[in-house]
């Protein structure tokens, strides 16, 4: 969920609780002051009807008199010590309904006597007749405030992450081998800035760590290489000297290990290589002229182990490649495929202008078809290949954009490299 | 000939200098660049063997500096780089071929003839071994004068038995003599065992002697009779 949803939900629901305090308040206070100033009428009213008995006249039937009750308090009845307010709920026959009611007794003494005063008065509940008017002002507002607070969270929330989403997209974009270091934008807002600084002094320490590694790397593997090249000079020099049949055996073994040994090292420094390659701009490779060179350089081989080649190229077909590293794939690929075939099998070569389809007949692979692309990882264990081909096609495809897929079904084995358009 | 072998790890430098004396060349050799430069400028090579790597130098300034003066002596450069740095960043330019190491030492011998061969292509086209002989401008071999129906594989492979006779070759120094580089394809051996049976099938099948033997389980070898 975005940043500025989080902060609008928040709100919301604050808002709701705020408003509805608010009505809470509004709907207990309108209630209360309806029944006090009901109260203050009766109190002025039983304080008129208290004058006219003191006047001494009879006031029967005067409209003062309608909801008032005048009664003499016998001299036994207890009195209470000041006026009694009730309010209740009754039978109201002017309204022919039950009607809230607000009683007020009071006891005036007038010309030595006590009477009892008892007043009452029906009074409009605010439940009857605001409630729903409170609710829709209440629900209104809070509609009202959260459509702006949408609205607003969107645009501020635009305006202030606005160097934090640079941030995440400079983030995003990151690749450690990249040359350079990454830049920010400057920011008005403070946390953002030294995030940002954060931010710039790790990835230079992580690019400057791999730099480092990639060197050490890349430098170990070459400095091997001369020692290697060394002790196989040696032994090629042994082996034209005078030698019985178990030392020769000794020596061949030695020399084979040798031999695998430079080869892992070599891919690897390749690989190393390939790692932070630039790729030049507007490097094309024809491919039209390539695949069928390549098919041709491994005719051959092909021919040895049996296998029958279908090749059908597309003329025209330039993909964004550098020359040398489109050979080194087109090598990987077929000798692939020749390798990992069987006596008697199929290569079929298919290239359009949008793909290179390679397939080709072979045993089922021993390991998860995802993980041949992986460094040493072997389809099939038996084979004396060390298993790294496959990562070179992998990171060549990726320096260009092309996209690699692999899958094996009904006994065929299929690589195909869907070509990235053209940077035009 | 006379052949200037630049490298500085000392061991590799004289197993080096030490085969290509048993293959008749006159063979010195310099561990540093100021050393390598100080015997260009006194004496003359017909080839250069150069390492990039050296303790004082890098190889290729070597080189540059060799185009510059003049000097017509060819190089080939011996690198732990690998073939692909060598297209990619064109190390190997002004540079007649080149070798990444660890190379099979006959397969520095045949790129040496090739190169000689290049520089003086009116000379010595026929190459000769017993009744076998091969004309490296049209790549025909013949036996007794008789047009053997070779391959161009097979030819290749016929042409560095003859360079390399009496040596031991193997699988894998003929491997990377057929094939190149780029390919990890290890299994190519067992191509070379084809190869090499075709080959000594039509020379027999033409009425030639079989002079290659196998040396089990290592490889090859073309036995010149005493």
């Amino acid at each position: 969920m975005k940043l500025n949803y989080r902060y609008t939900g928040a709100y919301a629901v604050i808002t709701f609780f705020v408003l509805s305090l608010g009505f809470a308040i509004v709907y207990a206070a309108l209630s209360r002051s309806v029944t006090q100033a009901t109260l203050g009428k009766l109190e002025h009213l039983n304080e008129v009807v208290a004058a006219q008995l003191c006047s001494g006249r009879n006031y029967a039937g005067h409209p003062s008199r309608a909801n008032v009750l005048v009664v003499p308090v016998g001299p036994r009845e207890a009195v209470p010590p000041g006026p009694v307010a009730q309010v209740r709920t009754e039978w109201n026959p002017a309204l022919q309904a039950e009607a809230a009611t607000v009683r007020l007794t009071t006891y005036p003494v007038v010309g030595g006597r006590r009477y009892r005063v008892a007043s009452h008065a029906a009074v409009v509940e605010p439940r009857d007749v605001y409630l729903t008017g409170l609710v829709l002002v209440f629900a209104w507002t809070f509609v009202f405030l959260l459509a702006l607070v949408v609205i607003l969270s969107e645009v501020l929330s635009w305006r202030i992450l606005q160097p934090f989403n640079a941030t995440l997209r400079g983030i995003q974009r990151f690749q450690l081998g990249q040359p350079g270091a990454i830049s920010f934008p400057p920011s008005r807002t403070t946390e953002f800035n030294v995030l940002n600084e954060f931010l710039t002094r790790m990835t230079a320490r992580a690019q400057s760590d791999y730099q480092g590694l990639q060197e050490f790397s890349e430098n170990a593997s070459h400095e091997l290489q001369t020692p290697i090249a060394s002790i196989k000079a040696k032994i090629e020099l042994l082996m034209d000297s005078v030698l019985d049949e178990a030392q020769l055996r000794t020596l061949t073994t030695m020399h084979d290990e040798l031999e695998r040994l430079a080869k892992i090292n070599q891919a690897l420094t390749l690989l190393a290589k390939l790692e932070h390659f630039e790729p030049g701009p507007g490097a094309l490779a024809d491919l039209s002229q390539l695949v069928p060179a390549t098919e041709a350089a491994f005719a051959d081989l092909a021919e040895m182990k049996g296998l029958a080649t279908a090749l059908h190229v597309a003329p025209g077909v330039r993909v964004p490649l550098d020359g040398a590293l489109a050979q080194l794939l087109l090598n990987n690929l077929l000798s692939n495929a020749i390798r990992h075939n069987q006596a008697g099998g199929e290569i079929r070569i298919a290239l359009t202008p949008v793909a290179l389809r390679l397939e080709n007949t072979g045993h089922a692979p021993t390991a998860p078809v995802a993980e041949l692309f992986g460094r040493f990882k072997k389809g099939n264990a038996a084979l004396d290949s060390i298993g790294i081909g496959l990562a070179i096609v992998k990171r060549i495809s990726e320096l260009y954009g092309h996209r690699i897929s692999y899958s094996y079904a009904d006994g065929w084995h299929r690589i195909e490299v869907v070509f990235a358009p053209a940077a035009e | 000939m006379k052949i200037l072998l630049v490298e500085d790890h000392p061991e590799l430098a004289k197993s080096i200098a030490g085969y290509l004396a048993q293959e008749h060349y006159i063979c010195e050799v310099a561990g540093t660049f100021d050393g390598a430069r100080e015997k260009l400028a006194l004496f003359t090579y017909d080839c250069v063997v150069l390492d990039i790597m050296l303790p004082d130098g890098n190889g290729l300034n070597l080189l540059k500096l060799l185009r510059k003066e003049g000097v017509e002596s060819s190089v080939i450069i011996i690198s732990a780089h690998n073939a692909l740095d060598f297209k990619l960043a064109g190390l190997s330019e002004g540079a007649d071929d080149y070798l990444t190491k660890p190379f099979p030492l006959p397969e520095l011998h045949a790129r040496i003839k090739a190169i000689m061969r290049r520089r003086s292509p009116h000379k010595n086209n026929l190459v000769t071994f017993q009744d076998i002989s091969a004309d490296l401008e049209s790549m025909e071999c013949r036996l007794n004068g008789k047009l053997l129906n070779l391959t161009r594989k097979e030819t290749n492979l016929l042409l560095y038995f003859i360079n390399n006779k009496g040596r031991m070759l193997t699988r894998q120094a003929i491997a990377a003599h057929l094939w190149g580089d780029y390919t990890d394809n290890l299994d190519s051996v067992d191509f070379v065992y084809q190869h090499v049976k075709n080959l000594r099938k039509k020379i027999t099948d033409a009425g030639g002697k079989d002079y290659i033997s196998t040396v089990y389980g290592f490889g090859y070898k073309l036995n010149a009779p005493d």
